[in-house]
């Protein structure tokens, strides 16, 4: 009778401590992205379709769904065969390389993942380089929407030369989204101005980034708007590498002028949100044009950290001194200040970028600025050399 | 019935009652229950000031059974390093909340200093060897679960969602406090072996399982729910 009590206890005993034990390394789990994370093409004759080589090769942002190829106005695009990098594991269909017809509607891909859950539709387009047939090109706020993902924040449009929009104008709104995801849309740093000074413009306010911001060291986020691409998978590990500045451009910018209004708010913090009384926030609009690639025609983008000093700048367009305004709205007309000659045929086959940038926060990048600065937009130009 | 009858019962009750102190020393984690397959792999486990004292009370009521009570105060502190994968989290911090799939590399860190009391069935072998098991209760005094999520990147939302790369620097990672969702009354299992080699001193080497979640049922930071499951060894020392 003991032995058996015995061997009872000891079975219950051992069966239970085998249970617990089981908790060991499961097989890994198939991949659930589903990118395109680069398209590119190859065609024989380059020139026949492209201005320049850097145009074959597309790298596509996380938070993209549309690749367009830029070509020449004559470049043959009935069967076209763009190819594609994507998540490894995850299948593309139509295939990658395969060959359609481009020249009416886009192509639409439609990219699934590895584990089959996940899927991602992309558009890929061939477009014309539409040119501006005026010499003053308007920036006028009026195109905008909520974001199509989330419906949380605002992105702007611009006109292009043919009168279809432009993705163009990027702001840092999706990075706030990461640890914002509650606040209006008019709780975003960059949001559409009702009254502008000419109906609808943009307001911009530096805005506390949450607290889970500030535990990343990130406490502030001032509001921008500019010409370029909000590169998101940069804003947590190198913010300054998110905002790629300019788009390629193909006439010579002469003026750059607009209104706005500014007002500057205290206290003014530093990334540590350590107060600063001698300092007083100030905004930042300014136009740079520079040259998009290096030495060896690799292409180049100018990040946050070197807009104002690379040495592939040629031309500067900055208000000095965007200090409160009083509530007035200000005129801006400056001329650009060019450090470089142009080249006429790099600049006809896209070889410089263009960027325009406002900031409620002069130092927004760097985090340091006073939450509550305030600056409006609107009415932008841009007076370009008229053509021969 | 009069008092000092009631007195006297008392006295009876305790008089075969045996009364042990422990000193131990806890390791083990605060883990889901069967590994989900996005922790991938365990870089670190760094031992932990785990210390456990406490008293416990055996009532013999047959030649080999038992019920023992006692009251223990412990340390089932963690730290590891795991690498993940496709790890759904939500952060909620402030009425603001940031939600994603994250993959690469997380350093957590808990510390719980509780008062436990088991209340448990003693199976005895002989007078050298004893089996206990039984649930035990615990109040948590102190309690931290911190961390960070690094060297990786978030897929915002889902796996659909923008990718946000996260480094290793203070200012580049992830870092997360639970501390505030912590459960401070919590319960589980325990079985325990018991070894004198002499009347007075022994060894003893304990198994608790926690059954209640670790974190309060409101928290929803992470898919699993994760319980405190800790092993004990230490000696033992006979005063009643």
């Amino acid at each position: 009778m003991s032995f058996f009590h015995h061997k009872v206890v000891v079975i219950v005993a051992l069966t239970t401590v085998t249970t617990i034990f089981t908790s060991c390394f499961k097989e890994e789990p198939l991949n659930a992205e589903c990118d395109i994370e680069k398209a590119w093409v190859h065609v024989d004759d380059l020139d026949a379709s492209f201005y320049n080589a850097n145009d074959t090769l597309i790298n596509v942002l996380s938070n993209e769904d549309k690749i367009v190829f830029t070509m020449r106005d004559d470049a043959d695009v009935t069967a076209f065969a763009p190819q594609f990098t994507i998540t490894p594991g995850a299948t593309i269909s139509p295939a990658s390389g395969s060959a359609h017809d481009f020249s009416n509607d886009p192509v639409t891909y439609t990219v699934t993942s590895q584990d089959g859950k996940w899927s991602r539709t992309y558009t890929v387009s061939c477009n014309r380089m539409a040119r501006y047939t005026t010499s003053v090109i308007d920036f006028d706020f009026e195109h905008f929407e909520l974001d199509k993902d989330y419906h949380k924040f605002y992105v702007w449009h611009n006109t292009l030369p043919d009168g279809t929009l432009g993705d163009d104008w990027a702001t840092g709104n999706y990075g706030f989204y990461i640890a914002n995801r509650n606040s209006a849309p008019n709780d975003y740093p960059t949001f559409v101005l009702d009254n502008g000074y000419d109906g609808h413009g943009v307001q911009f306010v530096t805005r506390y980034a949450g607290s889970l911001g500030a535990g990343m060291g990130k406490p502030i986020a001032a509001g921008n708007l500019f010409l370029g691409k909000f590169n998101i998978i940069s804003a947590i590990l190198q913010p300054l590498k998110a905002t790629e500045f300019g788009i390629p451009f193909t006439q010579k910018p002469v003026k750059f002028s607009g209104y706005y209004q500014y007002s500057p708010s205290s206290p003014f913090t530093d990334k540590n949100m350590k107060e600063h009384p001698d300092r007083i926030d100030a905004g930042d609009i300014y136009s740079v044009l520079y040259i998009n690639h290096d030495r060896n025609g690799n292409p180049l983008v100018l990040y946050g950290d070197n807009i104002l000093t690379s040495e592939n700048i040629v031309a500067v367009a900055r208000v000095n001194n965007v200090n409160e305004t009083n509530g007035q709205w200000v005129p801006f007309d400056i001329e650009y200040e060019y450090k470089k000659e142009i080249n006429p045929d790099m600049l006809a086959n896209r070889g410089y970028n263009l960027t325009i940038v406002f900031s409620s926060s002069i130092d927004g990048a760097s985090f340091e600025g006073a939450i509550g600065s305030t600056l409006k937009v609107d009415k932008v130009r841009l007076t370009c050399e008229e053509k021969e | 019935m009069p008092n000092d009858g009631g007195c006297q019962n008392l006295q009876n009750f305790f008089r075969n009652v045996e009364g042990y102190g422990r000193l131990g020393y806890s390791i083990g984690g605060t883990a889901p229950l069967g590994m989900p397959a996005e922790i991938r792999k365990l870089n670190k486990f760094i031992l932990q000031p785990n210390v456990a004292f406490g008293a416990d009370l055996i009532k013999p009521a047959s030649k080999h059974w038992g019920v023992l009570a006692g009251i223990h105060f412990e340390n089932k502190a963690m730290h590891i390093d795991a690498t993940v994968k496709n790890y759904h989290m939500q952060v909620t911090q402030d009425g603001q909340s940031m939600e994603g799939v994250f993959t690469g590399n997380n350093d957590s860190h808990a510390v719980q200093w509780t008062f436990t009391v088991p209340i448990q069935a003693v199976y005895k072998f002989n007078d050298k060897w004893k089996l206990k098991f039984g649930p035990y209760f615990s109040y948590l005094a102190s309690c931290n679960f911190d961390g960070f999520a690094y060297d990786g990147y978030i897929r915002v939302n889902d796996p659909t969602g923008a990718k946000v790369l996260l480094g290793r620097e203070e200012n580049e990672r992830g870092n997360y406090d639970f501390k505030d969702d912590i459960r401070k009354c919590q319960w589980g299992f325990g079985v325990g072996v018991d070894y004198f080699f002499t009347r007075k001193f022994g060894v003893y080497a304990d198994f608790n399982w926690g059954l209640s979640g670790f974190f309060k049922s409101s928290f929803k930071t992470l898919d699993q729910t994760l319980y405190p499951i800790y092993a004990t060894i230490g000696i033992s020392y006979r005063f009643k």
